[in-house]
């Protein structure tokens, strides 16, 4: 499995379960939560996860690096994020393999690169610079994708495995990303998880997605389903123990309920030990 | 195409109100019979959308409650057309949408644009700097010879909002799930605070706003009291409104020149 130690099972914190974990104690090993929702010098979310932080570890994951840009990755972004990073000295920094900003205006959203040389050069450089200015190792996440460029070269986990490898950055690498785009760019799954090499692997992304008919939808509104668990267990053959976060996003349920499929990725894990165990 | 050139496209399919023609699109994009490249990029689109929707409404509750999903969403695409994001945090895509109330207002509703700047600047406090709150004290602290001298420093909360409406009405029947009532043309001063994390605002009296104005520029204490000479019992109203600013934790830090 990959490098450092084990975090256990967490969930992404959000706003409706902050009175939760502010009114006892951690329900989960550790949480993630959404980066630029905390940049702000004050208010509520950045108070919260100070005290959260001192009890469990944290993980900032970022939505706005757009790392894949042509535009590089504007000063002041990344001034707020070295802020943030020094005040909360997370287990894991993290973004995505993509691209979404042009011209100086944000998309806001994960858009999918070419995967092609030309490509991974540019996203090589801006990973180092990245990394250079942290001052540590940056995890990419896979995106969820609904189109792919006829340039690409590359397969998207060899992409991936080129880049953790040429950058020393790891993977952040969300199972049900992997499942969606599967689905939807006619990709094999298992030869994904299987591109990916494993000590490269940071942690695991679980969540839901909507089937629209024509595509999934990568909604993070949902339980993790079926298909997707059993993805991941082939994940837990391929990585071993793995650290996994579950993300809720959309629709939040009550606490209990996401935790339950945080306990349910630790469960999967401890099974999937045993059948390993001589 | 070179990875700029691939960019550019992508982005003028998502953004544009003229969308590139499908040929264009599915050069670059792979499709398959039932999503060709172009719906695959549709999806993108709707989504670059709503999004923009979404933030404007966490932003903006208030107005979005005023004029009703349909009408709020139109607003929001409109106003993004022209503002598109330039900020890394998406919920600060509303940072010019009071000023485009204001020059495009909707029949009726000429005060909608206070009512936006009124939530925007809501949530700035929110999201302002913490700061350790100045004792009761503070003042009285001060030596008689220093008062006139010493400055106030304001919580990076403290904001004093002028507004050609007074939202007052409209804001409590919002709060209260009533109808809107009529607007209530009239120049008014607003101070936006937070209590802990709750943010606050209220009408200021019009020599209070002076005050506050004045404070927020740097004057000095006694310039500060001075915009209390207007009306009747100028000592105890400099008095008690500078008591309410420490009591209410608006006031940082008391400064003189000694101190500095």
């Amino acid at each position: 499995m990959s490098a450092g130690r084990h975090l256990g099972h967490g969930i992404g914190l959000r706003p409706p379960h902050f009175a939760a974990f502010l009114g006892g104690p951690p329900p989960v090993d550790w949480v993630e939560v959404v980066t630029e929702n905390f940049m702000a010098p004050g208010g509520r979310p950045i108070a919260v996860l100070e005290k959260v932080r001192a009890e469990i570890p944290v993980a900032l994951h970022g939505v706005s690096l757009a790392i894949g840009s042509i535009d590089p990755p504007p000063e002041p972004y990344l001034a707020d994020l070295v802020r943030l990073v020094d005040r909360i000295r997370p287990a894991h920094v993290s973004d995505h393999l993509c691209w979404g900003r042009h011209r100086g205006r944000y998309v806001h959203d994960l858009l999918p690169l070419p995967y092609t040389w030309e490509a991974l050069e540019h996203v090589v450089s801006r990973v180092q610079q990245v990394q250079e200015r942290l001052g540590r190792r940056l995890l990419l996440e896979n995106p969820s994708a609904y189109v792919a460029h006829r340039e690409s070269t590359l397969a998207e986990w060899e992409f991936l495995a080129e880049l953790a490898r040429r950058s020393g950055c790891g993977v952040l690498l969300d199972v049900n990303n992997v499942y969606v785009s599967s689905r939807n760019l006619g990709l094999d799954p298992i030869a994904y998880l299987d591109g990916i090499p494993p000590a490269s692997v940071g942690y695991v992304h679980l969540a839901g997605h909507a089937d629209r008919g024509t595509h999934l939808l990568d909604t993070h509104d949902a339980a993790v389903p079926p298909a997707v668990w059993a993805l991941h267990r082939h994940a837990l053959r391929r990585f071993g123990p793995v650290p996994t976060l579950v993300e809720w996003d959309d629709r939040i349920p009550p606490l209990e309920e996401v935790v339950a499929e945080s306990r349910r990725a630790a469960a999967l894990e401890a099974e999937a030990d045993r059948r390993i165990a001589p | 195409m070179t990875l700029a050139e691939t960019q550019a496209l992508f982005h003028e399919a998502l953004t544009s109100a003229d969308p590139p023609a499908p040929g264009r699109l599915e050069a670059c994009f792979a499709g398959t019979a039932d999503l060709p490249a172009p719906d695959r990029l549709a999806i993108y689109a709707s989504m670059y959308a709503a999004r923009r929707v979404d933030a404007l409404r966490q932003t903006f509750p208030e107005l979005a409650a005023v004029l009703g999903d349909e009408r709020f969403a139109a607003l929001a695409r409109d106003y993004a057309s022209v503002h598109p994001s330039s900020h890394h945090d998406i919920a600060r895509l509303g940072h010019a949408l009071p000023a485009f109330l204001r020059e495009h207002p909707g029949p009726g509703r000429p005060d909608l644009g206070d009512l936006a700047a009124l939530e925007w600047q809501r949530q700035e406090a929110f999201f302002a700097a913490p700061a350790t709150a100045a004792g009761r004290d503070a003042l009285a602290r001060l030596a008689p010879d220093d008062f006139p001298r010493a400055r106030l420093v304001l919580a990076p909360a403290v904001r004093l909002l002028e507004l050609e409406h007074d939202p007052t009405p409209l804001w409590r029947a919002l709060q209260a799930g009533a109808p809107p009532p009529s607007p209530s043309p009239g120049r008014c001063a607003v101070a936006i605070w937070r209590n802990g994390f709750e943010v606050v605002h209220a009408r200021l009296p019009d020599a209070e706003a002076e005050a506050l104005r004045r404070a927020a520029a740097g004057s000095t204490l006694g310039e500060v009291c001075e915009a209390f000479a207007v009306g009747a019992e100028p000592a105890r109203a400099a008095y008690d409104a500078l008591s309410s600013w420490v009591a209410e934790g608006w006031v940082a830090a008391v400064g003189t020149d000694a101190s500095r």
